[in-house]
């Protein structure tokens, strides 16, 4: 694939420059793009060219490797992912679980009101849990 | 780990490059091996083994400690 939009692929370092930059630079006028369309007023347009971009550079991140017998992404770099994957969700497990349960508790008590983002948010973790599991269900079995 | 992987790649005159692209990893990563920052996978040290015509305890040893 990266033969087909011109790297040089005897040269394994620069393939993988172009590779990252590709995929950076897509995503970064997708985010440009959403942005810009909230400050024109077209939202949708800005969706469009967002969810585009989004797909698009997921996609090129996820077979570019398989595509080229170039090394783009390594042991290392899976390792990496691994462990800033493990302290994220590590970081987020500790935080919920000492503010979620009080949280509720205080609500109940009628200590606190909950604002609708805090309960976004409460939502939004317990569903990357959720999904985490599920990955690791998956991972684990395969 | 310690290994010997930068002396034995100089003297194979090689750049890490070179080095990197002979058992299909990025340059990157022989550098974070030779600087001790990062233990290869099984795979790896065979392969790195392979390319010295050598074992792969020859390359990486453990650290030693106090004990």
């Amino acid at each position: 694939m990266l033969d087909t939009i011109g790297v040089d692929t005897d040269r394994p370092g620069r393939a993988r420059r172009v590779y990252y930059r590709v995929v950076y630079a897509i995503v970064a006028v997708a985010i440009v793009g959403l942005l810009a369309g909230m400050v024109v007023g077209r939202e949708l347009i800005g969706t469009v060219i967002y969810c585009a971009g989004v797909w698009l550079g997921s996609g090129i991140a996820f077979l570019a490797p398989r595509l080229t017998d170039v090394p783009l992404q390594d042991e290392r770099d899976t390792e990496l992912y691994n462990r800033a994957s493990g302290l994220t969700l590590g970081i987020l497990f500790v935080g919920g679980l000492s503010i979620i349960p009080v949280i509720y508790v205080l609500e109940a008590a009628g200590s606190i009101e909950t604002p609708p983002e805090v309960t976004g948010a409460i939502l939004l973790a317990s569903g990357l849990f959720l999904v985490w599991g599920v990955a690791f269900g998956v991972v684990k079995r395969r | 780990m310690e290994n010997d992987l930068p002396q034995r790649r100089e003297a194979a005159g090689l750049s890490q490059g070179e080095l990197a692209e002979a058992v299909g990893v990025t340059r990157q990563t022989i550098n974070a091996i030779e600087r001790d920052r990062y233990d290869p996978s099984l795979e790896l040290a065979f392969k790195l083994a392979a390319h010295f015509e050598c074992h792969v305890e020859d390359i990486f040893q453990p650290e030693e400690t106090d004990d």
